[in-house]
């Protein structure tokens, strides 16, 4: 075996020098089109160039975005994306000026469709990896089939694209994000804004910060939003509310711990009135100096709090069939 | 004066009267505890199994108790890893009972702690409702908290956790915290401090504290309502409960290196400038000087704001941890902390569950907020800050309702006793005579602006005896259908212990479904004592306790990695699977399967997160994708995707399961699904035990193949050649399965 060895190595070396020569052309080919792109750092690609780009023997990592960016195709993700791509190709060339093995790839539909029905491509966008046919990186599974990057479930922020790009080959591209001058000037300008008003205005305002009726309105609008699920809503995203499939609405979510957000409101506005009865009967009925007029009062405020109670119990009811308990008038 | 009267005011009669409140005391105590005592289930076992340790091997030792029987192989420090409070307490008691010579044992004290302190809560929820408004608020807020249902799910007899003791420390802390202000007093500031001390020891709640007093004193500087009794009793109580939460090794240094406490200590600085200021406001009365020192608060406010800002980005303090973090932003759990956002307990509260815990309290509650705005003393800034961050809380966990059902209580008590108040009274006020100017047109009235100036005019009183009766009559009825409400609610829902379910038969009687403790029990008497089990996390500690075998993971879940390798094991394909419980000494594993019987709670309903957790930190190898069909769907019927049907839990849980139906026929309760014809096959387990319904089936590992080939080739090599000897093995573990 020994005596074997050195041919064999002389073989192997052979058969490998061949692509290698052929996958160097290709990437001083690739290394030029990319300085000489109008988009930085990404290769216009076409029909052949594609071919070109993704074949074997590649000793490069190849990232190809599929899109569609004209607009008779309507593709908003294709759209939103663009720009991100363009960060993430951008943020590479700046810190590898000769790409350094990977390269940034765009086929778009209006100058490829003769690719996009070679793979049989109905959606765009698609964004994918081949990762390097020889050299010291080589990732055999893929040398046919690239990676691909999901947008679902990853979405489209650059970051994302070079987290997959890490996974996948040996290089971790970093983002650079440009410093948002435009953004910065405008809030330093608003607090600085904010700050003069308020200074100004702070004799006008100082009632208004100061005011208990202010503060006991939010105080209670937070507390009534919280106790009756809002939170939850916020989190889960529940619909407002459901067609029942026989034309009507259905406003009460079945089950115990689901709910929709029209019955939340109705919940919310049903402690509301529950707490402001409470109130009157606690502290205006008694301040009322009328005796017939606060007979009423009472008499009112206490029909009120029945009926409404019930309500509620009856709602909770059907939340919770096995609820043994009700109250009149509302079963 | 009517001879009740001369009852309720009369300073003779003040001796009945403070008797008739201690009676009405121990009896809303007695309540309390009794209503707890519905069923009696130990649980969780670990802390158990820490109190036990502690009594029988003293302080010290407990300290550096090193746990070998749990997180194998890495075992657990202890001491260093728990909040001590709950069982140094039992552990005191025990002692304490000894010494009167009345030797009770460990077990009994563990399993009566919760309603025995939830009689103490009830006590500690008085006082503090009585610094809001009087005795008889304090009396109904004690009954209230002493069955409140949001509380008793946590304190039911036997359920031996750390919530047990601290929402009465919490309650405590937070009346001392407020006779400290009211008595601007530095002794009551350092009892405050002491019980502060005590919740650190007792739960990792004590944070809400830490954060609840700094705002409240910050919200009353900003109110104007700075008063040197604020700065006595908040410095007291920061100075001293800082040093006190330091002895606990658990916490260390975390009260001056981490987000959380920050508040805290920033509001302590802010006083100092506050007081300072307010000193020299006294000795110099110059306008000009006024404005140059609240432009130096302002400057020496912003400056350490800017300083604590710093030092957080530099990492010297360390950021808000995940758990406290995910309470604000809510997405946040989910993307990066699945471990956090897998437990049921942390997922937000929809509104059924508040009135379910609550009752005629939730409506009560923003009433009496109402209220304590109308008064709005300082102690009532407290308990309106308190009910918006707890309602917030309650409504993000579904676990924090815990937190919100104190101050429910004492805001619904306040509002219930004002109307008490008013038409409870006997008085009747004379009715005005035409002409004659009113009460309150005597003062000049001024027109009404304010909203809570109903509350200004003095009270009249109510005239007629029929209102009187026809209120009280209907707030008697709803509390009378309160009490029933909560009794419901226990017997119902919070006295069902997790490990033995409760089912319906068609006739209406009660079915007791056991199988978990079967398979403890089980385990306990058919494995060897040093045996490994592994299970996902959730039955960690009753694997630990009681079966006494060591687990790789339980519900401390401090090392998420090795959760994830659970994870992994149990996602992967049976060969990546082998290595991993090879490595970890795995001799069982087991799994919850709930599709014979419909028990959504079971391993393949939780199977997502532990592919999430697992995913989080071997993102190559595990791909929650792969277990979803291309629609996007999570199935375990014919069209579940191969990696679902090759992992090792998809394989456990229906394992067998097919020969329990005609062919073809088999049906999983749970997810309404008609399962392949053919069932999965195992080649590195063996199944060992399936209890009575199927919930808990255990596999014992199997060693490594005689003549060094892997299990799938010696398997294949059996089912060809030796089917004689197969089919016989079979009938063997099929005569263990029971079949119902």
């Amino acid at each position: 075996m020994r005596f074997f060895a050195p041919i064999v190595g002389f073989l192997s070396l052979a058969s490998t020098l061949l692509p290698t020569v052929l996958a160097d052309s290709k990437v001083s080919k690739f290394t030029s089109l990319t300085a000489g792109s109008k988009l930085k750092g990404i290769v216009r690609l076409t029909d052949a160039l594609y071919t070109e780009f993704t074949s074997a023997p590649r000793n490069y990592s190849a990232v190809v975005l599929l899109t569609a960016l004209d607009q008779r195709f309507s593709c908003a993700l294709c759209q939103e994306f663009q720009p991100e791509y363009e960060l993430l190709a951008k943020s590479w060339v700046a810190k590898h000026k000769s790409s350094d093995g990977l390269f940034f790839g765009e086929l778009d539909f209006a100058d490829a469709k003769a690719t996009f029905q070679k793979l049989q491509l109905t959606t765009a966008p698609i964004l994918y990896l081949f990762p390097p046919s020889t050299g010291d990186n080589v990732d055999v599974a893929h040398i046919e089939t690239p990676y691909q990057f999901d947008f679902t479930q990853y979405g489209v922020p650059a970051e994302a694209v070079a987290h997959f790009i890490s996974q996948h080959t040996s290089h971790t591209p970093p983002v650079v994000r440009p410093f948002d001058y435009v953004k910065f000037g405008t809030m330093a300008g608003g607090v600085l804004v904010a700050i003069a008003v308020l200074s100004i205005a702070f004799s006008i305002i100082k009632p208004i910060i100061y005011s208990r009726n202010l503060w006991a309105a939010i105080s209670l609008i937070a507390v009534l939003l919280f106790t009756s699920g809002h939170m939850f809503n916020h989190i889960r995203h529940v619909p407002y509310v459901v067609n029942d499939g026989r034309g009507g609405v259905s406003y009460v979510a079945p089950g115990f711990s689901n709910q929709f957000g029209l019955e939340t409101q109705i919940v919310a506005v049903l402690y509301a009135l529950l707490a402001f009865a409470t109130i009157s009967l606690a502290m205006k009925a008694p301040r009322i100096e009328d005796p017939t007029g606060q007979k009423a009062a009472i008499l009112i405020w206490n029909a009120v709090l029945l009926v409404g109670f019930s309500f509620l119990m009856s709602l909770f009811k059907q939340k919770n069939g096995g609820y043994p308990f009700f109250l009149p008038p509302l079963f | 004066m009517s001879s009740l009267e001369v009852l309720l005011k009369d300073e003779s009669t003040r001796n009945i009267r403070r008797l008739l409140k201690v009676v009405i005391l121990i009896t809303i105590a007695g309540a309390a505890v009794s209503s707890r005592l519905f069923s009696v289930i130990l649980d969780p076992w670990f802390n158990f199994r820490a109190s036990k340790y502690l009594v029988k091997n003293g302080f010290y030792n407990f300290w550096d108790w090193f746990d070998d029987r749990t997180w194998h192989p890495l075992g657990r420090v202890t001491g260093g890893t728990l909040y001590p409070g709950l069982m140094v307490t039992s552990g005191a008691i025990y002692h304490i009972l000894r010494m009167l010579s009345m030797p009770v044992d460990i077990r009994n004290i563990c399993v009566l702690l919760a309603p025995a302190f939830s009689g103490l809560t009830a006590l500690a929820t008085y006082l503090f409702t009585k610094e809001m408004k009087d005795e008889s608020a304090g009396l109904l807020a004690a009954a209230f908290i002493g069955i409140a249902p949001g509380y008793i799910s946590r304190s039911v007899a036997g359920s031996y956790d750390n919530e047990a003791i601290a929402i009465f420390l919490l309650m405590f802390t937070f009346y001392l915290w407020i006779k400290a202000l009211k008595d601007g007093s530095a002794f009551w500031g350092a009892l405050c401090a002491l019980f502060y001390f005590y919740m650190v020891a007792a739960w990792g709640g004590y944070v809400f504290i830490t954060n609840m007093i700094p705002l409240h004193a910050f919200v009353l500087v900003l109110m104007g309502r700075y008063s040197p009794r604020l700065y006595v009793a908040y410095t007291s109580w920061f100075a001293l409960g800082t040093l006190g939460s330091m002895q606990i090794p658990f916490v260390g240094f975390l009260p001056i290196r981490s987000s959380e406490h920050m508040a805290a200590l920033g509001v302590f600085g802010l006083l100092q400038i506050v007081g300072f200021v307010e000193f020299v406001r006294d000795q110099v009365p110059s306008r000009q000087f006024k404005t140059l020192l609240k432009a130096l608060i302002f400057i020496v406010f912003a400056l350490s704001s800017a300083v604590l800002v710093l030092l957080t980005v530099s990492g010297v303090i360390a950021p808000w941890s995940g758990r406290f973090y995910s309470l604000w932003d809510t997405g946040y759990a989910k993307i990066h902390i699945p471990i956090i956002a897998s437990v049921s307990e942390h997922q937000p509260t929809a509104w059924p569950a508040f009135f379910f815990d609550l009752e005629m309290l939730i409506w009560l509650f923003p009433a009496g907020i109402y209220m304590c705005f109308s008064t709005l003393q300082d102690q009532h800034v407290f308990v309106i800050i308190y009910g918006i961050m707890a309602s917030y809380f309650a409504g993000v966990m579904v676990r924090l309702m815990l937190t919100l059902t104190p101050v429910v209580c004492v805001s619904a008590a306040i509002a219930l006793s004002n109307i008490l108040d008013v038409y409870l009274s006997i008085k009747t006020p004379a009715a005005p005579t035409a002409g004659a100017p009113s009460v309150n047109e005597r003062k000049e009235k001024k027109p009404r602006v304010n909203i809570l100036s109903a509350g200004k005019d003095s009270i009249v009183g109510v005239y007629s005896k029929a209102s009187k009766i026809a209120v009280i009559a209907a707030f008697s009825i709803y509390l009378f259908v309160f009490v029933l409400h909560c009794t419901w609610v226990t017997s119902n829902a919070y006295s069902s212990p997790s490990v033995v379910l409760a089912s319906r038969m068609p006739d209406g009687s009660q079915h007791i479904i056991d199988d978990y403790r079967e398979a403890y029990y089980w385990l306990r008497k058919n494995t060897p004592d040093d045996a490994k089990i592994m299970s996902w996390w959730d039955y960690g500690y009753q694997i630990g306790g009681m079966a006494d075998r060591t687990t790789l993971v339980d519900n401390n879940t401090w090392n998420n990695t090795h959760i994830a390798t659970v994870g992994k094991a149990m996602s992967a394909r049976e060969e990546v699977a082998y290595p991993i419980l090879r490595q970890h000494d795995v001799d069982y594993v087991l799994v919850i399967f709930g599709g014979l019987l419909g028990y959504s709670g079971d391993d393949i309903n939780k199977f997502l997160w532990m592919i999430r957790i697992a995913e989080g930190v071997w993102p190559d190898e595990v791909k929650e994708r792969d277990f979803f069909t291309p629609h996007g769907e999570y199935r375990v019927d014919d069209g579940a995707t191969d990696t679902m049907k090759n992992s090792l839990m998809y394989k456990m849980s229906y394992y067998n399961y097919q020969s329990l139906f005609p062919a073809g026929q088999a049906q999983d309760r749970v997810r309404n699904a008609k399962l392949p014809a053919v069932g999965p096959t195992l080649s590195i387990l063996d199944e060992a035990f399936t209890s009575e319904n199927w919930i808990v089936r255990i596999y014992k590992v199997k060693d490594l193949d005689n003549l060094g080939r892997d299990h799938l080739s010696a398997a294949a090599f059996d089912a060809g050649k030796k089917k004689s000897k197969r089919t016989k093995a079979n009938k063997g573990s099929q005569r263990k399965l029971r079949v119902v």
